[in-house]
């Protein structure tokens, strides 16, 4: 934990994100890099759970209409501190992982590496898809008081985006 | 605002305010509700802040409106102002005095949630678990390192099922297992009957205790943060992992631990996560603190200005309702009091208020009628007034009407015309003090005095009677025939003739009847005495000589002479007195001018009479004979009046000439007989018409009555007056007269230019 605030905190950035046409179809590659703010891990600390969400929507263009969301898959993890045990757990779905820190435990949730977006044939109509991406972390599944508490803070406003245009698949 | 906009703005308003209501409970409520409030806790506020705005807006134009139409003046804004003030007071008073108790409730309530002592406690609590905990964890890990170390002295050999079991049951630990470097268990001993192993320990406490020989940890001591241990999993346990130390330094390349697994009691397990549940709650509470504040302090506000917003609308509509009979009513009044007395609207509630426009507007009703009665009932007075005004004022008797106090209320022209005195501007003074009017007045009070005495039954309110009076600077007798009546209310009434004319006439009429009886008694002993004269000349005069007999001569001439003037006195007596009627036949005027001169040859001759006759006359109808002695009598008149003139300057000038009317028609035939005589004296001038009134010695004065009679048989109007020198004003102002003038007028003319009838042989005798 005192490694982790020791840190100079540096601007959220998504480090590398990279959509992938293999066999099983479309699979999402992404990693981050943030550091929890004073104000969240303070937060957390004190009991709050995080949660951390990333989505991502895969897109085709309509110029008739709005564009036609082809696959959509969005994950969502909790972060909470144990204070009995000191230990911080990571929710995912049925998963449970407690670790001993801070920083390893918001290591745990910063990168998603295979993840499946859409199966095969589905994004292969030619060109036209694009892939929305957006990792956040998610402040309105928070209890109400508080968010009208953080309303508008900088600290808690963790918020990546991408758009990436997929490229035509080679023809086999 | 018609009926119907007033309507749809009270649904509109009851519909928004009663939202707003229901908006207000359910934010309340949802503060509360904490599933329910963070679902919609959002759109309900801004929902809320929406209707507040909108709440605003109408408001706010409200507001404007009425400003605009106080500063304009507009009728009842003020009352109006004043009542949605006074009602908005009511509403709003309240609300703001609710609202800071509450709003100091909530703040201060919050921050007595939170202080340091239950934060301490709970801070406590925690370490206490926390040490609890620690006490355990050390203390197992502890014996399995001591119990590692035993086994490290048996050897590798000798550890058997049989030793841990014992190690087992010396710790009072659930499992007791052997793992290898990899951490794949070995041996196991477990105190549950079944025969599954136990799991591997997890790489980190593995390469922990590879590290540090011991380590240990807690499992299964999570909750999903509500306070609960998760479900389904497996019980709070100690596991702990010590290195076994190894003494056989060939086999030393196996590297072995001890993994001791105790279940945690139950108790201490679930007070632990209590305690965690309780601090967690309070940490995040804490945290929330402020949002909780603003959240609670928002909604309030929130719902205060809903309820301020609702009252102030409310306020506003209630007010316009109450005032809205009463700006009726003083609108009403204040058109009564213009003096419009139209139909008045009526407000259409069944309350008491209702009833007063109703009342006022029939009221109104009632005055409007009997207003538009008493107009009418005015002009039909004012109508028979000017009826009555007419009627005076063409009246050709005169009428004075005195009031109670006897002064003069109301004179018509006729009595200003015949009293000869401008009395219409005497009103409100006495007659009595009227000049020249004293006698008059004495006589009618007089006469009103007696009659008020009298009082007789039969002629009770009037009397009449006959009046000669002497009146202007001529003191020319005037008679009256006076009537005075009594009015209602002591007024008096006078209403008089000027019966002079008549009296006149029937003078007039008394002579001729006089005259013609005169007439013919003297004529019947004039022959006899004529002939008994003559007869006595005959006789005697052969019989006398001399003296006698020329005395005797000279006697029965006279005698003769005055029997013929008698004779002649006597036909004038009965002609003018029975003249016969005329027969109007058409004849030419000059014709029978020049017919009637040539006897009077000689004066012709002399230049003493001129005859000057107009060309083209019209002919008129008229009797010849009349006519003839009309026209005789004036020559003769005239020649008499010219007689005394030295010879060369006597002249009568006889002269016809037509007259006609601007338009051309023919208005009158005249006949002019002009001489250059002394002229008449002016009373003369006033009378010459009427009989006997002459300015000759020897005239009987029937002359020019004559004249007049036949004049007014044939429609011709006679006028005598004097010729004046022009330009000439002799002393004491009056004109020099030089000479007199008679002008017949003949306004009656013959339809065609018949045959004329010339001349007749009968000529009358001159006078």
């Amino acid at each position: 934990m005192a490694l982790v605030s020791s840190f100079a905190l540096a601007e959220p950035q998504l480090t590398n994100f990279e959509v992938v046409r293999g066999e099983e179809g479309l699979t999402v590659n992404f990693a981050t890099r943030f550091d929890l703010p004073a104000g969240v891990e303070d937060a957390l600390l004190k009991g709050v759970p995080l949660y951390f969400v990333a989505e991502v929507t895969l897109m085709r263009d309509r110029w008739y209409w709005r564009d036609r969301v082809v696959s959509h898959v969005s994950r969502t993890w909790r972060v909470i501190y144990q204070p009995l045990t000191r230990t911080y757990r990571v929710s995912f779905g049925g998963l449970n992982q407690s670790y001993p820190s801070a920083a390893e435990a918001v290591s745990a949730v910063r990168r998603v590496a295979g993840w499946k977006l859409a199966d095969p044939g589905q994004a292969d109509a030619g060109d036209g898809y694009y892939v929305e991406f957006s990792y956040k972390l998610d402040t309105t599944l928070l209890p109400r008081p508080m968010q009208i508490g953080i309303d508008g803070q900088p600290d808690w406003s963790l918020h990546l985006e991408r758009v990436q245009r997929l490229a035509a698949p080679k023809e086999p | 605002m018609t009926k119907a906009s007033r309507w749809a703005w009270i649904i509109s308003l009851v519909v928004a305010t009663g939202a707003a209501l229901v908006l207000s409970f359910l934010l309340a409520i949802s503060t509360n509700n904490r599933s329910f409030y963070e679902q919609h806790y959002s759109w309900l506020f801004w929902l809320n802040l929406t209707v507040a705005a909108l709440l605003m807006l109408v408001i706010g134009i409200a507001a404007v409106r009425m400003a605009l139409r106080v500063q304009r003046g507009k009728f009842g804004s003020r009352l109006l102002l004043k009542l949605a003030a006074i009602f908005a007071l009511v509403g709003v008073l309240p609300g703001v005095l609710i609202y800071t108790v509450s709003y100091q409730f909530v703040s201060r309530g919050i921050e007595s949630w939170f202080d340091v002592k239950v934060e301490g406690a709970l801070d406590a609590g925690l370490a206490l678990g926390r040490g609890t905990l620690d006490a355990q964890l050390n203390e197992v890990s502890h014996q399995t390192q001591l119990a590692a170390e035993r086994l490290g002295d048996l050897g590798v050999g000798e550890t058997r099922l049989l030793v841990l079991e014992r190690l087992r049951e010396q710790m009072g630990a659930s499992d007791v297992a052997l793992v290898g470097a990899s951490g794949q268990v070995l041996l196991s001993v477990s105190s549950s009957t079944g025969l599954d192993k136990p799991e591997r320990p997890p790489i980190t406490l593995l390469s922990s205790a590879r590290s540090t020989r011991v380590a240990a940890q807690l499992e299964g001591l999570d909750d999903d943060g509500s306070g609960a241990p998760v479900a389904g999993s497996p019980p709070a346990r100690i596991r702990a992992l010590a290195i076994v130390p190894s003494t056989d330094v060939a086999l030393a390349t196996q590297e072995r631990f001890l993994m001791v697994t105790a279940l945690l009691p139950a108790t201490l397990a679930t007070n632990a996560l209590a305690v965690q549940s309780a601090y967690r709650e309070y940490q995040q509470r804490s945290l929330a603190r402020e949002g909780l504040r603003r959240m609670y302090i928002g909604t309030l506000t929130l719902t205060l200005i809903l309820a301020v917003f609702g009252a102030l609308l409310l306020a506003v509509t209630l007010s316009n309702q109450l005032v809205k009979p009463l700006l009726l009513l003083a609108e009403g009044v204040r058109q009564v009091a213009k003096g419009d007395l139209g139909v008045k609207q009526v407000f259409g509630s069944r309350d008491e208020l209702g009833g007063l426009t109703r009342s006022f507007a029939d009221m109104t009703g009632q005055l409007s009628e009997a207003r538009a009665l008493v107009q009418r009932s005015v002009a039909q007075v004012e109508a028979a007034r000017t009826n009555l005004q007419t009627i005076l004022d063409n009246l050709t008797s005169g009428v004075i009407v005195f009031d109670r106090e006897g002064l003069i209320d109301t004179v018509n022209p006729g009595a200003t015309r015949i009293l000869r005195q401008p009395l219409a501007a005497c009103r409100g003074r006495r007659l009595d003090e009227v000049e020249g009017m004293e006698t008059f007045a004495a006589m009618v009070w007089r006469r009103f005095e007696s009659h008020a005495d009298a009082a007789e039954a039969g002629d009770r309110g009037h009397w009449q009677e006959a009046f000669d009076m002497q009146i202007g600077a001529n003191r020319d007798t005037l008679s009256l025939l006076v009537r005075g009546a009594l009015m209602p209310q002591g007024a008096r009434l006078v209403v008089f003739d000027d019966i002079t004319e008549l009296v006149s006439a029937q003078r007039i009429e008394a002579w001729s009847e006089v005259a013609r009886r005169l007439a013919h008694e003297i004529k019947n002993p004039l022959t006899p005495i004529q002939l008994s004269a003559e007869r006595l000349e005959h006789k005697l005069a052969a019989k006398l000589e001399g003296a006698d007999q020329a005395m005797l001569t000279r006697a029965v001439a006279t005698i003769v002479t005055q029997v013929q003037a008698m004779k002649t006195l006597v036909n004038e007596f009965r002609d003018y007195a029975r003249l016969p009627a005329a027969q109007l036949l058409p004849l030419d005027l000059n014709v029978l001018v020049a017919e009637v001169l040539s006897l009077y040859g000689t004066a012709q001759e002399a230049g003493t009479l001129v005859f000057a006759a107009a060309a083209d006359l019209p002919l008129i109808v008229g009797d010849a004979t009349q006519l003839r002695q009309v026209i005789h009598n004036l020559v003769q008149n005239g020649l008499d009046a010219v007689a005394e003139r030295p010879g060369g300057l006597a002249l009568v000038r006889v002269k016809t000439e037509a007259a006609y009317a601007e338009q051309g028609a023919l208005r009158a035939v005249r006949l002019h007989v002009i001489d250059n005589g002394p002229g008449f004296t002016d009373k003369v001038l006033k009378r010459a018409f009427e009989p006997y009134v002459t300015t000759k010695s020897k005239g009987t004065g029937l002359g020019l009555a004559v004249v007049k009679k036949i004049a007014d048989e044939h429609g011709a109007r006679a006028r005598l007056m004097n010729v004046v020198v022009t330009d000439s004003v002799g002393a004491e102002g009056i004109p020099v007269v030089c000479g007199a003038q008679v002008s017949l007028s003949f306004s009656k003319f013959a339809l065609a230019p018949a045959h004329t009838v010339a001349a007749s042989t009968d000529t009358a005798p001159a006078h």
